[in-house]
């Protein structure tokens, strides 16, 4: 498995593994029912401790990405294409929001907001 | 669990040892503290080479008074002034081992000799401190023990060795049912390769937290006296005095990078962690 995992960034190693897996799944490089590398592998692989893995293997399996077999192992789930939709747009909308709680901070009015906006979309 | 501590008491003239800890099966646990804080104490109380005052120890699932020869078999040691006699290659010690080891198994350990760049037949004598180190560990590792306990094993090596030996002991981790109790003053050491981490201080243990946590909640933050006086102290857990103002190690960086955009947060190692439990006032 070919992570990247950044110590020195302030995003939580889990949530690394987590979002490059999900990318690696949604984007096909992960085909469903592919099996993952095992908790103690993947940390030796990327030097860091298999509670963090094992966090992140967690994390994707409530999320629906990927199932584990007990005494078997870790698959990629049978993800719905709609979810990869869903995703982008919660990202879009967490910007938005970052963006929004920014303007209201300097005292932009809902008006002047919906005018930048329909300034930058201009531009695409 | 492979290894339990309750409480265990130890009493010296100027020292007083009270350390509680667990290695639970699959998992690799680091104690770090400075020097003369109490992790040598520790590890002799496990081995039972120095008997405890008080408390409690539960090795492999047993009280460690009903421990018997052949349970310690299932133990792997690496002590730091615990050495093989010199004036034997690496070869010689072969019988040795087999004779000590049931499980000792003499292709695994020569596989393993070749594969660190051990010679057979050079007297340990004129081995670099590297290979002494790596020899002490692949001895630990070669008789199938369940518990490894391993007392600095990667003191006095550079990076490269270092490195080295980490992933020996990763290897060792492929098996589920193993455990590792390390200690080192190298954090990053421990960093990649702990589960959870263990920080004693004057004979106490002052901090345990999953390594995960410590890497992504723990922060350092560098307050300005002013900015000492009104911050919300609700999630500090130590604070030292510096020059320019104060250090506080937190517990939850997010709450103060989210709340306090203007201070300046570090995510900070785990030997900033380190100084600060230790050298400065805790909560």
């Amino acid at each position: 498995m070919n992570l990247i995992i950044n110590n020195s960034s302030m995003t939580p190693i889990y949530e690394q593994i987590v979002s490059q897996m999900k990318e690696k799944i949604m984007s096909g490089q992960l085909k469903p029912d592919a099996m993952l590398p095992s908790v103690r592998t993947l940390s030796k692989d990327l030097r860091i401790s298999a509670l963090t893995v094992k966090k992140a293997y967690d994390a994707m399996e409530q999320e629906g990405y990927i199932v584990t077999v007990h005494g078997k192992g870790s698959f990629v789930a049978n993800v719905n294409p709609n979810l990869a939709i869903e995703e982008k747009q919660k990202e879009v909308e967490k910007i938005f929001e970052q963006g929004i709680r920014k303007g209201k901070e300097c005292g932009m009015t809902k008006e002047d907001m919906m005018e930048l906006f329909d300034v930058v979309l201009s531009d695409f | 669990m492979l290894l339990k501590l309750e409480h265990v008491k130890k009493e010296y003239d100027s020292f007083k040892l009270d350390c509680s800890l667990e290695v639970k099966k699959g998992q690799v646990t680091g104690l770090v503290g400075s020097n003369g804080a109490g992790k040598s104490t520790t590890f002799k109380s496990i081995l039972g080479l120095i008997f405890p005052d008080e408390g409690n120890i539960e090795l492999l699932g047993k009280d460690i008074s009903a421990i018997t020869a052949s349970d310690k078999e299932e133990i792997g040691v690496v002590l730091t002034e615990a050495n093989v006699c010199e004036y034997l290659t690496a070869k010689d010690l072969i019988p040795i081992m087999k004779a000590m080891y049931k499980d000792f198994s003499t292709e695994d350990y020569m596989d393993k000799c070749k594969a660190y760049g051990i010679p057979l037949k050079k007297i340990i004598k004129d081995f670099s401190t590297g290979m002494k180190a790596k020899l002490k560990v692949i001895l630990a590792m070669s008789h199938n023990a369940k518990l490894l306990i391993l007392d600095e094993p990667t003191a006095g090596l550079d990076v490269i060795m270092r490195n080295e030996l980490l992933d020996m002991l990763r290897d060792y981790m492929e098996n589920e049912e193993r455990g590792i109790l390390i200690s080192s003053h190298i954090s990053t050491d421990l960093e990649g390769l702990c589960d959870d981490i263990y920080m004693i201080a004057n004979g106490k243990i002052i901090m345990h937290e999953e390594t995960d946590v410590l890497l992504s909640e723990y922060g350092v933050l560098k307050l300005t006296k002013e900015q000492y006086e009104t911050v919300d102290k609700a999630y500090i857990l130590s604070s030292k005095e510096e020059k320019f103002g104060y250090l506080c190690l937190t517990n939850q960086k997010d709450f103060y990078m989210e709340n306090y955009p203007e201070i300046a947060i570090e995510k900070g190692n785990i030997d900033d962690f380190i100084i600060l439990m230790e050298k400065g006032v805790r909560k």
